[in-house]
């Protein structure tokens, strides 16, 4: 890896970091990046790892792909937000090659697995040249296809903490046409119930604003309150009304909006009842 | 650039552009025609081979990724001239109509038997997601996956 980002630093024109390359090839034939060097990150095993760490967090090596992370058992069984939502990320092929880090560097406003990452509270953690950096994943989505990253910087991977003790959780992909579309809306979602009173609510939301996003004042309704059906159509409506949904060939952005207060409140009823 | 990797079960040496892919390799540097160009994007799905036993995008990996890789195309499904029970069953129920993504669906097809050689019809159909029949012949191409499965009672 030392090699790969210094060669980037010495490197001039237009180098571009590929790592499963199922954004980076479809950008480089439609003419929107023209790198002159490419240097890719396949060959760095430290960076595909999948482990749990010393202080009880997962691991995700950048170069992770979304098939690895999805059959990995110690993801299923301590982080199945993370598994669910990586497995609905496009289809079976994109998914062999397609990489965590790489889905993050994208910042793909629709991607699947950073609202679940958000809702984890994962960490993103960067290096470059110049040296290593971590940042909470809340923190790492700037703009429209815009991540925390200076030049030269890439992803090396996300830390990952556990799920609070009794978290339900699920991601739930709503796509206009079919299966492997991006999500037109996507949600994840993590509530902690305590005889009926909901005392941790995480919603985080893909495919609604300019990047995934954390549906805070979504989830302060939620806090402390009995999970009524009023009390879950409040949050998916409040939801809907913080979200700023663009407009695409895919849906308008009012359109997304109704979809958010749908696919919020049948998220959560699924949750609360256990019927997912 | 040069590139050696496993090809069909046999050993490949050979040289590519370094921009290209894995599809530009097979068609244009090894005139392996039965792998398609579709989209260019990953959508569509016809180009799809194996990769260690995985399906991946032909069109969306580089040539270079290749390096030391088993491929597999629909050139490398037949064993000794004998077609893969994929093949046979497409042919004999009808599951190719005017084939432009039938390479691409045999291989995903094949992917998802060496995994689960019992798969379900939904399994079938979500292993096939992302890859497009504009012929629309859906039903005929999971019917033919499921009759082909080994573990198919």
């Amino acid at each position: 890896m030392r090699e790969a980002l210094d060669v980037f630093a010495k490197l001039d024109g237009e180098a571009r970091f590929v790592a499963g390359g199922t954004a980076l090839i479809p950008m480089i034939r439609l003419g929107l990046v023209k790198p002159d060097r490419l240097i890719s990150l396949n060959r760095l095993a430290a960076l595909t790892e999948i482990r749990l760490l010393d202080d009880g967090m997962l691991g995700v090596g950048a170069m992770a792909t979304h098939a690895e992370i999805s059959h990995d058992r110690l993801v299923q069984a301590g982080w199945p937000l993370l598994a669910e939502a990586v497995k609905r990320v496009a289809s079976p092929a994109i998914r062999a090659s397609g990489t965590i880090g790489g889905n993050l560097a994208y910042a793909e406003a629709a991607s699947d697995p950073a609202p679940a990452l958000m809702c984890l509270d994962a960490e993103v953690r960067v290096a470059s040249h110049a040296g290593r950096r971590a940042m909470p994943i809340n923190e790492f989505f700037r703009g429209f296809y815009e991540a925390a990253l200076e030049p030269g910087e890439i992803v090396t991977g996300v830390r990952v903490p556990p799920p609070p003790k009794g978290a339900r959780s699920g991601y739930s992909k709503f796509t206009a046409r079919s299966a492997e579309d991006k999500a037109l809306v996507g949600v994840a979602a993590l509530i902690v119930l305590d005889g009926g009173r909901c005392t941790e609510a995480r919603i985080g939301l893909g495919g609604v604003a300019p990047t995934p996003v954390r549906a805070r004042r979504a989830e302060a309704t939620l806090r402390g309150e009995v999970l009524s059906n009023a009390a879950v159509r409040a949050a998916a409506e409040a939801a809907a009304a913080e979200a700023e949904p663009l407009s695409d060939l895919m849906g308008s952005a009012d359109y997304r909006r109704e979809m958010i207060r749908v696919w919020v409140r049948r998220l959560l009823v699924a949750l609360r009842d256990g019927t997912r | 650039m040069k590139l050696a990797f496993t090809l069909n079960g046999r050993p490949c040496a050979t040289e590519a552009p370094a921009h290209w892919t894995v599809l530009d390799l097979l068609r244009d540097g090894l005139s392996l025609m039965g792998t398609k160009y579709g989209c260019g994007e990953g959508v569509c799905g016809t180009c799809t081979v194996l990769a260690d036993g995985r399906p991946i995008r032909a069109c969306l990996v580089l040539a270079a990724h290749a390096r030391g890789r088993a491929l597999v195309t629909v050139e490398g499904l037949e064993t000794e001239g004998r077609l893969d029970p994929l093949q046979t069953a497409f042919a004999e129920r009808g599951a190719a109509q005017c084939g432009f993504c039938t390479p691409g669906m045999l291989l995903a097809a094949k992917a998802l038997l060496i995994e689960n050689p019992a798969p379900t019809a939904d399994e079938v159909r979500d292993a096939l997601s992302g890859n497009l029949c504009r012929c629309t012949g859906y039903t005929k191409i999971v019917e033919a996956v499921l009759a082909a499965a080994p573990g198919s009672g």
